[in-house]
């Protein structure tokens, strides 16, 4: 393969899984951190001690405002138990709940166990582990497409989503689902008007553009969603409160 | 032992909106001056939060004016636009392109936006308990209070208040000559109040609103007090729990009132300051005074229900059980003692010592739901409507309890307790934890 004359000689799919795909693994990571660093500004300092700790004056005092374990213990807590609601909080979001765990469990099924992907990553990793058979991927990805589609028609319609919603939630939709589409149509061999080929470097170009999208849409919420649930897990744990 | 003894505060917003000075800004300083603090406010934490939202609408199911309306711009999220837009244009990573795609903020944001941060939200901070991100939406919601109290647009009842306040140490005229007052009344009862001692132990703190009406309350935190045998005072110089700087949002009146409090605790040589039963008052002093001040504080911040609570569990507030039949209670967790404040023991181990049956409701402790009240709503008559759709809920959860009488902590959630009972000829007493503990003094 010649990068320099990748227009020429190039079928699709080689241009999606060679430079198309290191380029945008380039922007994801580059975009991430970037994005990241961006969050780290001075944090405002609080005086006021701790739920539980000494006032101030005391080498007791200096010790414990130095290290709060307390919030430590509640930000580290919270981001696990942030995934399970108490129940008179959840009772009403219950299907919006499942549904999130339902197609993100999913998604990450169809990335780690199905055969393709992984000789994909066995291919930078140089190992491989256990895959589930093809038709259980498939299952998985009727199943995530058959969510995303109601969790769509659910913000076009709920007036609450539509009050909310803004163009990155439909952007960030389309890109979050287009690889499972086709992907689906790779596998299935639904390729209209084209060659497997070619319907496989779409599906790599629908990655390729889901990770230069990532670090700048909300699907950035799967590395923020960490340092905020710490940061909401410690101000509550400072008061003393399980958040 | 009810809400006759404080009085009504939607009155009394009414009364105090009527005595406003206008600011005369004009909408282009109104806009800037909004944006400004709006900046001011976004730190790190307040990056993280408005970096994280996935507009996925769970925070409205946590919500008292959502649940009890069902109208979409009550969602908690939805009520910290502005502050969204102006991160998004001004400070996100992503501002240059944001700028093509997120209109700035206009004078009919600020006003639509005057409802939705104040009239409709206690900042109770439920929401922020149920947020799968983990956003804290209350934190921001107060950065759009500071934002509209920037630009002039605070509620009239909340601004006029707290310009009082800061400028006058009064609340509705009442200042230290009322409170002389009320602790003569008070020692005409034959109960002891150590009014400006020099030096004491403890600072008790009352509020305006509590003896505005009558002196009850100053009377039963006072006995108590002298039951315990502490060597306390209550200065004339400071010794107003409310601060109406944090209601209407305006920090540098809040950053100077509960600055009043820190010098008299401090002149006292106090190692403790006791609050009133008085919800917003306890999270300000507790957890922002210190850092408003700028310096840490030689002396702890304690809820007067949190104190007692404390005292009795270590014996020193003997209480007693009642010799005829246990009467049965739920306690209402003031928001912003509980989720906002850490303190959910303490009042039930004086409902315990005193010997009552107590049945929670389904959402008490950190997830109690809101009575509607809390962060200034209680005096906005524009909040009426929603304060009793709110309510409603409220109603419900305590009518599954069976208990007939609801005691709580805090007096706005007294009041508006009471109120929801007048609107609805409700049948339950609502009864507030320091007059009962008052009057099971062993």
């Amino acid at each position: 393969m010649n990068e320099g004359l990748y227009w020429q000689g190039m079928t699709l799919l080689d241009f999606a899984r060679g430079p198309a795909f290191r380029w945008s693994v380039a922007i994801f990571i580059v975009g991430v951190i970037w994005r990241l660093t961006m969050l780290i500004l001075a944090k405002r300092k609080r005086l006021e001690p701790p739920k539980g700790a000494p006032v101030a004056g005391g080498t007791k005092a200096v010790a414990t405002r130095s290290t709060p374990p307390g919030e430590l213990y509640g930000g580290l807590t919270t981001l696990l138990t942030r995934s399970a609601p108490a129940h008179e909080l959840e009772k009403n979001i219950v299907f919006q709940h499942y549904s999130g765990y339902a197609w993100h469990i999913s998604m990450f099924i169809i990335l780690f166990l199905g055969t393709p992907h992984m000789l994909f990553f066995a291919d930078i990793l140089g190992f491989t582990w256990p895959t589930l058979p093809g038709w259980i991927i498939t299952f998985f990805t009727v199943i995530t497409m058959g969510i995303l589609l109601v969790l769509f028609a659910r913000r076009l319609m709920n007036p609450v989503l539509r009050k909310i919603s803004t163009w990155d939630d439909y952007i960030s939709w389309v890109i979050a689902f287009l690889p499972f589409l086709t992907g689906f149509m790779s596998v299935a061999h639904l390729t209209p008007f084209m060659d497997y080929e070619t319907m496989l470097g779409l599906h790599f170009l629908s990655v390729c553009a889901l990770l230069i999208w990532f670090p700048f849409g909300k699907l950035m919420h799967a590395l923020v969603i960490w340092p905020s649930r710490y940061k909401v897990g410690a101000a509550f744990a400072r008061r003393g409160v399980r958040a | 032992m009810s809400a006759t003894t404080i009085p009504d505060y939607g009155t009394l917003g009414q009364r105090a909106a009527a005595g406003l000075k206008p600011k005369g800004l004009s909408d282009e300083q109104k806009i800037a001056r909004a944006k400004q603090a709006f900046i001011a406010g976004i730190d790190a934490d307040m990056a993280t939060y408005l970096e994280s939202c996935i507009h996925c609408g769970m925070c409205a199911e946590a919500c008292h004016f959502y649940l009890g309306t069902h109208e979409a711009k009550y969602t908690p999220i939805f009520k910290t636009e502005p502050l969204k837009k102006v991160y998004r244009r001004e400070v996100a990573p992503m501002r240059l392109f944001n700028r093509l795609t997120t209109r700035d903020i206009t004078i009919s944001d600020l006003e639509d936006w005057k409802e939705l941060a104040y009239d409709s939200c206690t900042q109770c901070g439920r929401c922020s308990l149920l947020c799968p991100m983990g956003i804290h939406i209350q934190s921001m919601i107060q950065v759009v209070r500071n934002g509209l109290a920037a630009a002039g647009m605070a509620p009239a009842e909340l601004q006029a208040v707290s310009d009082e306040q800061r400028d006058k140490a009064t609340i509705l005229g009442a200042g230290p000559d009322r409170l002389r007052e009320a602790v003569e009344r008070v020692r005409a009862q034959g109960i002891e109040v150590p009014l400006d001692k020099e030096k004491a132990e403890i600072m008790v703190l009352s509020s305006a609103l509590d003896f505005l009406k009558d002196e009850q309350l100053l009377g039963a935190t006072a006995r108590i007090m002298n039951k315990i045998g502490a060597d306390w005072t209550i200065r004339s110089d400071g010794f107003e729990s409310a601060n109406f700087g944090a209601l209407s949002g305006d920090k540098p009146a809040q950053r100077r009132i509960s600055k009043r409090v820190i010098d008299a605790a401090v002149a006292t040589g106090a190692k403790k300051v006791i609050v009133a039963e008085c919800g917003h008052a306890y999270p300000v002093l507790r957890w922002e005074a210190a850092t408003l001040y700028g310096k840490e504080l030689p002396f702890e911040f304690l809820s007067v229900s949190e104190y007692f609570g404390q005292e009795s569990k270590a014996g020193r507030l003997k209480l007693k059980k009642p010799s005829g039949e246990v009467s049965h209670v739920t306690f209402h967790d003031p928001c912003k003692l509980g989720r906002m404040g850490g303190s959910f023991d303490e009042a039930r181990e004086l409902l315990g010592a005193i010997g009552v049956k107590l049945t929670e409701m389904e959402s008490h402790g950190r997830t109690n739901l809101c009575c509607g009240g809390g962060g200034g709503v209680s005096m906005l008559q524009s909040a009426d409507k929603l304060r009793k759709a709110a309510f409603e809920l409220k109603r419900e959860e305590v009518e599954r309890t069976g208990a007939p009488t609801v005691v709580t902590a805090c007096n706005t959630c007294l009041q508006t307790l009471e109120k929801g009972k007048q609107w609805l000829s409700w049948d339950k007493e609502i009864v507030n934890l320091v007059q009962m503990v008052s009057e099971n003094l062993d």
